[in-house]
């Protein structure tokens, strides 16, 4: 490991930003509210005093969510895509988005989790 | 944003979970996950999606519980194996790492790399400097709700001494002898025969009157199409009804026993049953006695078929208004010579709804003969 004084400021801003995202983590509200994050760490065995570090869970599971969810919707958008190139006439009939198991169950195998209907 | 498959608005989310788990039995975590759908639909909402199926929301709420099950369980285990039983920013980076590996993140073939400057922490600066906040619906109180118990007090608490040197006083302390201690019982009351003698036969005497009243009131009931005509067959009426009640019978003198059998009149019963209506006579004889010291005024002639000592009878008139008129002036007389006696408040009663029977009957049959005249 080198410890050149490029890393270590390198590792002063690491230090900083990652204290300042942090501090920042406060004033963002995650859509997972806080008391569930809690409920379900401590089922799990998590112990921390810490809001922050509750709220980086949050996020983590939220930006873990979106990234499911954007993955299938685009599952879904090519499908649309596909069935509207077929038929021409079919003009923007089936125009809304929905989450179905399909998309879901596609994705999810991608990233090795079994989702059973 | 709707349900594809189900129609409902996330306000209405936990109502259906409610109705959902009506048909099962509500589990422990059910407000957990009905929290998290409601949450992992406004992500899905985010992220532009326009209506969700049931069954994925459900499934997509359930593998995001399952991360951050996961995520805890990850930290905490980096946390033991570092010695340390709470956790810090570092266990939760090491464990999105491992997380995170299926799908790969920026960095993580590096070998060595300080946490800090971690990969996944980065891409989660960077998604929360790019997507707009959405906060939660709705306000989420604090669970699970944990009930204050009520623990047994030590012995300490309870400033005794536990009964053996064995036991620390910090230990909830025993229950109460008188718990579990059996103690003969002694009834404290003192008996009184006589006064429980005279109780009873009060008692008795109460049941008594009270089914002579019924018995009465059946009888007069049931004595119904008696006309002016039967008046002066009163007598010989009576004499027949005798044979059916004792209470329509000829009072007794005193010191008389009437062994005839009670029976209800002819149209309430047939045959009499001896055995019980010897026994009830034997009973109602105080009862029968108590009458005969009301005034006794003989038999009326004419009008009513009960002498007048009895008590007050309901029959119902038949016969045209005059003899209806003098029928029931000479029964109110009547009444008004008589002393009062137990059955006041049933004349009284009976006396209210004989006059209210000759009231209706005057208003049905007078119109007719004003229109007549």
């Amino acid at each position: 490991m080198n410890h050149n004084p490029q890393s270590s400021d390198g590792k002063h801003d690491d230090d900083s930003a990652l204290s300042d995202f942090l501090a920042s983590l406060m004033d963002y509200a995650p859509t997972i509210p806080d008391e569930l994050v809690e409920h379900y760490l401590a089922k799990s065995g998590f112990q921390c005093p810490d809001v922050r570090l509750i709220r980086l869970v949050a996020v983590a599971t939220q930006k873990f969510v979106a990234e499911v969810a954007s993955d299938a919707l685009q599952h879904c958008k090519a499908r649309q895509a596909a069935v509207v190139k077929d038929k021409r006439e079919k003009q923007q009939k089936d125009k809304r988005l929905i989450l179905t198991m399909d998309d879901l169950q596609s994705h999810c195998a991608s990233i090795f989790i079994g989702v059973w209907k | 944003m709707s349900h594809g498959g189900v129609e409902s608005t996330r306000d209405t989310k936990k109502g259906e979970e409610r109705c959902s788990s009506l048909s099962g039995r509500p589990k422990a975590d059910d407000f957990g996950r009905s929290v998290s759908k409601i949450a992992v639909a406004q992500i899905c909402e985010s992220v532009g999606y326009q209506g969700c199926k049931e069954s994925a929301l459900e499934a997509l709420a359930d593998i995001s519980i399952r991360y951050l099950c996961d995520l805890g369980k990850n930290a905490s285990f980096h946390a033991n194996l570092a010695g340390r039983t709470e956790c810090n920013v570092f266990d939760i980076t090491r464990a999105l790492e491992d997380l995170g590996d299926s799908h790969g993140f920026p960095g993580a073939s590096e070998v060595g790399n300080c946490l800090v400057g971690s990969g996944t922490v980065r891409e989660i600066v960077q998604f929360v400097d790019t997507k707009e906040e959405i906060p939660f619906a709705q306000p989420v109180p604090k669970f699970p709700v944990v009930r204050n118990q009520k623990l047994i007090p030590s012995f300490e608490h309870m400033k005794e001494t536990p009964s053996g040197k064995h036991t620390p006083s910090w230990l909830p302390a025993f229950p109460d002898p008188h718990t579990y201690n059996h103690t003969p019982m002694w009834n404290e009351r003192g008996s009184d025969p006589c006064a429980d003698k005279i109780e009873q036969a009060r008692q008795r005497r109460k049941a008594e009157r009270a089914l002579l009243r019924l018995q009465q009131r059946l009888v007069c009931n049931s004595s119904t199409g008696t006309s002016s005509s039967t008046v002066l067959d009163a007598k010989t009426e009576n004499i027949q009804e005798s044979r059916s009640s004792p209470f329509l019978a000829v009072p007794l003198q005193p010191g008389e026993k009437d062994v005839s059998e009670v029976v209800l009149p002819a149209k309430l019963s047939n045959e009499p049953i001896k055995d019980d209506h010897v026994s009830l006579l034997e009973a109602y004889a105080p009862a029968i006695e108590a009458m005969k010291t009301g005034p006794s005024n003989g038999l009326d002639s004419e009008k009513m078929f009960l002498p007048e000592k009895r008590p007050a009878v309901q029959f119902k008139f038949k016969t045209g208004k005059k003899v209806l008129g003098e029928l029931l002036d000479l029964s109110l007389q009547k009444k008004g010579e008589r002393s009062s006696t137990f059955f006041l408040r049933d004349e009284e009663r009976d006396d209210k709804k004989r006059r209210a029977e000759f009231i209706l009957r005057q208003t049905t049959e007078y119109p007719m003969e004003l229109n007549q005249s």
